[in-house]
């Protein structure tokens, strides 16, 4: 069915049943005059209402969506508007990284007993969102503005001097980890990978695998995506700083125990952005060798020397790593340097910022085209958690279908993104492991920042005892302000 | 699936400005829609019965109507549907009325939104299943909060009716702001002499237990199950020995106590019993003015009580009750005047409030009954009232009518020309409100017997004119000319709130409250008594405004509810609750850490990490399934594929 050509457009509304929805009969009991354009759905409570549902609607062409529920402190279930207010706005402010304008998305409390209230609302977003138009499609507009896209921004200055780990103490962790390894299952680290070039993980059960540990700008993976699965054994890891916020997080959700993991840290000194060396190496057949100094790395195929400066090939997470020593640690080896300055915005998310929304649209459309649907950046994932339940599998719940257009590629990424809110720690083994090289961290860093401006600064991963903001709630929330409806 | 479409008319409420048949032919074309139909009354007895006939005629199993809001009929259908063998849930209502027909007079639009609407419904119906309830036992008591005359009646109106009841009052006695008052209008009886007698039957009735000097701290459970935590303050009393026999208040010289149970019109000590028909009737100490508790030297009280009573060392202590409903009758405070500073903002000693005239007028008050000014004792000759101090007041954020304040004021002037023959009483009004029975009549006596002069107007400022007397300065609207009078006395009819504290017992009941923390009801016309929570029922001004029969008929109301409530042995759950696909939990307990009910609890299946809903408890919010990141936790009845079904049906 369409909406009504050329008078209406696509709103959908989210109303709680026991006050918004009433306050809407009380409007029509009222005769509350309306426009038409809006079609209530009627969900339980406010807190019901999953963030996914309304991009779902407006990748799939609402023009805009309303949610309402409860005032708050008025939840007929006391505290769901308490929680959906923060994942709403966490959302509001996901949805112009996407290129959506958040103007076509907005919540509001409007009670049973307000239907003058519930006409002013209705009649305030409609005229809103006549005034926005017909939302656009994603990638109707992508040629026209692909050429404004795709210039790499030059990347940051380092927050702090890269090197390459030769002088760490590499063989203290190994007498450490010799020492541990009797009372442990294993011990995650990193080995040499199919040439020198290139390290895998290592799962260390014996003595005589310990001396496999390598350590240096190489050890790009992130071992903590393997931990959950040694759940119940004693286990150990080996982590870099942004290793370790991984660590702290999983513990945060009760995924492994903190009795059953030995963490050995050692200062991270930086690694190298692989899709970068690899682009450089081009194809090889052979590695002759590879040689750190202080500075980088020098790599030599075929008989020809490929030098990697930390300064220029270094991953741009590390360019603003803050937390290079681990945040918790049971055996820390090495001196942790001090970052005096805050992290500055994301290179990946700095790119995205200063494009319009048009663009932004239109990046993503060109970019998502080439997504397989491999999945690889959400196996490479630590925080994803769902392992072989992942909603992207199913129909029960379906949320996406098995079409390779662009929307349904958007969306999954947005419900990795959305459900990775307040509990991604930046790690970048999302893009690391995308295999057409998309730069989908972005997304990532978005709700990463909602979060952090949102919730006094909250990032991931630091502490294990902490409430992650979008499973607690404030009744008074300091950032949060009502809009007003005029 | 076979679905049927009924696309009800409504008379020419919804006829009116939808093509109901263009609607019902456009259902027939919806995935599933086997038969649609267009009824003139689809709720009236012949529509009901052509619901059943159809879904028995072409073999329904899923039926969708398009009518009024689902708040008003979705039950009354549900009911329908289960008579013609099909379960209740398999059930869907398109609110075309409501947010359709009676919002908006473009018929071609109006008629697309209702179709559209109808495709949304058809779409979740699809996905519904069938949905049983549980049933489970009922805890056959009652907990009243608030031992004001409503919660007095509830009690007894429960506990002549064989529900245990629990009353639990915060004051140190029972009585509530009826207890106050000197007579009682429009019969001008003795308030205590109709009160007392309920007081003793509360006290003396076998199936009550009162908890006076108590409050609510914490609430658990669900309908037929609540588990209430009662904290029990110190009243440095052990009143299991203490025998009300007032010794201790004889002879404490802590004698300039502020009093509370008389406005503060006086002072009394700081052990005391409140007022001589106090129940239960037992002394308290006010900690913050006895002086073996401030400065720890004193102790005469201990000394003189004859059994022994006083426990100096006495600390709060907590009860837990458990009870299967809960009557919340916390009645109301009045709202802080103090804001009005044209009245002098309660500098004047002479400008006092109604309740604290109550207090003055009754021969158990401060003054015995005479009417003194508090300033310098003196009796007033004239008195002016003016009323509508805080209520029908939007500049102070106070719209609503206090309702009872009309008809006490009348009262009162009647009876200061009772105690003082030569006075003269003005009263400054805004309009007389005086509906009930006797009412009008009542308030006409106090000007045609008593002589009051009723001014039609406000009054705009109040200050003493230095030789002992107070100007009062008004408007007389009807003559259309100002006004001003040299009164003695001033006592305002300040407007009500509901009791300080309401809300955040509102908070604990999970119930709604209004700007002035008066309770929301459930419908306003239709379910007076019942709230939005099951078994959570009210009684008594902390609704809205009421008088004390009005009160006495909420509190006879709510006990009608409760009894009603368990008549019934078991009680049914409603099956909308969350429930876990254990395959897909990874135990993650993210939903057990948001459950506002405490109803997801963790459980090990095969040495394995999961949640389990507990399904008595869940109340159905669906916070669990939108916190799920594997969609492992479901809220029946409206699932993630339901939802979604309707957001598809709207957005392709």
């Amino acid at each position: 069915m369409p909406v009504m050509k050329g008078k209406e457009l696509r709103i959908v509304g989210f109303l709680c049943n026991w006050c918004s929805y009433g306050g809407a009969d009380t409007a029509g009991v009222a005769r509350a005059e309306q426009p038409t354009d809006l079609r209530i759905v009627r969900v339980p409570c406010s807190g019901r209402v999953d963030s996914l549902f309304i991009v779902k609607a407006l990748l799939n062409g609402a023009d805009g969506v309303l949610v309402s529920g409860c005032h708050p402190r008025d939840c007929h279930y006391s505290a769901g508007n308490f929680y959906a207010r923060r994942r709403l706005e966490v959302l509001k402010r996901f949805l112009p990284v996407l290129g959506i304008d958040d103007a076509r998305f907005e919540y509001t409390w409007v009670s049973a007993s307000e239907g003058q209230r519930w006409r002013q609302v209705v009649a305030s977003f409609t005229s809103r969102i006549h005034a926005l138009g017909k939302a656009p499609r994603l990638g109707e507009d992508a040629q026209a503005l692909l050429k404004a896209v795709g210039t790499a921004a030059l990347p940051p200055p380092p927050l702090r001097t890269l090197g390459t780990g030769k002088n760490a103490p590499l063989d203290s962790l190994k007498e450490a980890i010799k020492e541990k390894l009797p009372e442990l299952e294993c011990v995650i680290g990193w080995r040499q990978g199919y040439d020198a070039a290139h390290t895998t993980p290592l799962f260390i059960r014996k003595t005589e695998d310990i001396d496999k540990l390598v350590w240096g700008p190489l050890n790009v993976a992130n071992p903590a995506v393997y931990l959950p699965r040694f759940k119940g054994g004693k286990t150990g890891i080996v982590v870099k700083g942004c290793d370790a916020r991984s660590v702290v997080e999983l513990l945060q959700e009760n995924l492994i125990a903190r009795e059953d993991v030995t963490i050995f840290a050692m200062p991270c000194e930086g690694t190298l952005d692989m899709a970068r060396v690899n682009e450089k190496l081009g194809r090889y057949a052979v590695v002759d060798g590879v040689v750190r100094d202080e500075a980088g790395v020098v790599i030599t195929v075929d008989g020809k020397e490929h030098r990697f400066d930390m300064a220029e090939y270094a991953q741009n997470k590390c360019r603003g790593c803050v937390n290079p020593a681990a945040v918790l640690a049971d055996v820390a080896v090495g001196g942790a340097p001090e970052i005096p300055a805050d992290a500055p915005v994301p290179l990946e998310l700095g790119l995205l910022d200063a494009m319009s929304l048009e663009e932004r649209r239109a990046f993503w459309s060109s970019r998502m085209k080439r997504c397989l649907r491999c999945y690889a950046c959400r196996n490479a994932c630590p925080m994803c958690v769902c392992r072989d339940h992942c909603v992207s599998d199913t129909r029960d719940p379906h949320w996406m279908t098995q079409e390779a257009d662009v929307a349904q590629k958007l969306f999954f990424q947005t419900i990795h993104a959305l459900h990775l809110a307040g509990r991604c720690t930046g790690c970048g083994e999302c893009q690391r492991a995308c295999p057409v090289g998309i730069p989908i961290l972005a997304l990532r860093q978005q709700t990463a920042r909602a979060v952090e401006e949102l919730f006094s600064g909250y990032r991931p991963g630091l502490d294990p005892a902490a409430v992650p903001p979008l499973l607690g709630y404030e009744t008074e929330e300091q950032n949060i302000h009502e809009r007003e409806w005029k | 699936m076979r679905i049927g479409v009924f696309v009800c008319h409504c008379g020419s409420n919804i006829a009116g400005t939808v093509n109901c048949a263009e609607v019902a032919e456009l259902a027939k074309s919806f995935p599933d829609v086997v038969y649609a139909d267009d009824p003139m009354y689809t709720c009236a007895e012949p529509g009901q019965a052509a619901i059943e006939a159809a879904v028995r005629e072409h073999g329904l199993d899923g039926v969708v109507v398009a009518s009024c809001s689902p708040r008003m009929h979705e039950t009354t259908f549900r009911r329908t549907v289960e008579r013609a063998g099909l379960n209740r849930y398999m059930f869907e209502m398109a609110n075309i009325r409501e947010h359709v027909s009676w919002i908006g007079k473009d018929r071609e639009a109006n008629t697309n939104k209702a179709a559209e609407l109808v495709e949304m419904a058809v779409a979740k119906l699809r996905r519904d299943r069938p949905l049983t309830a549980k049933t489970f036992d009922v805890v056959k008591r009652v907990l009243i909060v608030g031992g004001g005359v409503a919660g007095i009646q509830a009690a007894l109106d429960c506990a002549e009716g064989g529900v245990p009841v629990v009353l639990v009052e915060r004051e140190s006695t029972i009585g509530g702001k009826m207890a106050k008052l000197d007579k009682t209008f429009p019969t001008v009886d003795c308030s205590a002499c109709i009160l007392g007698p309920k007081m003793v039957d509360v006290a003396q009735h076998p199936g009550i237990t009162l908890y006076a000097c108590s409050e609510i701290e914490e609430v658990s459970g669900y309908v037929g199950n609540f588990s209430v935590k009662i904290r029990r303050r110190a009243t440095y009393v052990d009143w299991k020995k203490c025998t009300g026999c007032g010794m201790c208040g004889e002879k404490c010289p802590s004698k300039k106590t502020p009093d509370a149970f008389n406005e503060f019109t006086g002072a009394t000590t700081a052990i005391n019993i409140p007022f001589p028909q106090a129940i239960p009737k037992k002394a308290v100490i006010n900690a913050r003015h006895c002086r073996q508790l401030t400065k720890g030297k004193c102790g005469v009280c201990a000394k003189v009580c004859p059994s022994g009573a006083v426990d100096y060392a006495m600390r709060d202590n907590f009860v837990t009750e458990e009870v299967g409903c809960i009557i919340a009758a916390t009645g109301y405070d009045l709202m802080d005047w103090t804001i009005y500073r044209e009245y002098g903002g309660g500098a004047y000693p002479d400008v006092i409030t109604a309740l604290q005239y109550e207090r003055l007028l009754s021969a158990s008050g401060p003054t015995g009954g005479r009417i003194a000014r508090p300033s310098d004792g003196r009796e007033p000759q004239t008195v002016v009232f003016i009323q509508c101090v805080g209520s029908r007041d939007n500049s102070v954020g106070r719209p609503h009518c206090s309702g009872f304040c009309c008809m006490y004021t009348a009262k009162q002037a009647i009876l200061t020309k009772d105690h003082l023959p030569l006075s003269h009483s003005y009263v400054f009004y805004m309009d007389i409100r005086a509906p009930g029975k006797m009412y009008d009549e009542f308030s006409r006596r106090a000007v045609e017997e008593y002589g009051a002069e009723y001014i039609r107007g406000r009054v705009s400022a109040v200050y003493p004119d230095g030789l002992g007397q107070y100007v009062v300065m008004g408007a007389d609207t009807l003559l259309g000319e100002p006004v001003e009078i040299k009164a003695d006395m001033v006592v305002l009819a300040v407007g009500i709130e509901a009791a300080k504290g309401a809300s955040a017992l509102a908070e604990k009941l999970c119930i709604s409250y209004d700007n002035c923390g008066f309770f929301m009801e459930s419908h306003v016309k239709l379910k007076p008594v019942e709230t939005t929570t099951a078994g959570v029922f009210l009684a008594g001004v902390c609704q809205g405004a009421k008088d004390i029969p009005t009160s006495v008929a909420q509190g006879s109301a709510a006990a009608a509810k409760a009894l009603g409530l368990f008549a019934r042995d078991k009680l049914e759950n409603d099956p909308q609750t969350a429930q876990v696909d254990i395959r897909r939990c990874v135990g993650c307990g993210k939903c057990v850490r948001c459950c506002p009910f405490g109803a997801v609890a963790e459980t090990e299946i095969r040495g394995e990490k999961k949640a389990q809903i507990i399904e008595t408890v869940c109340q159905g919010c669906g916070l669990c399934a939108s916190t799920c990141p594997q969609g492992a936790v479901q809220l029946a009845h409206s699932t993630d594929n339901q939802i979604l079904a309707e957001v598809n049906a709207l957005c392709r």
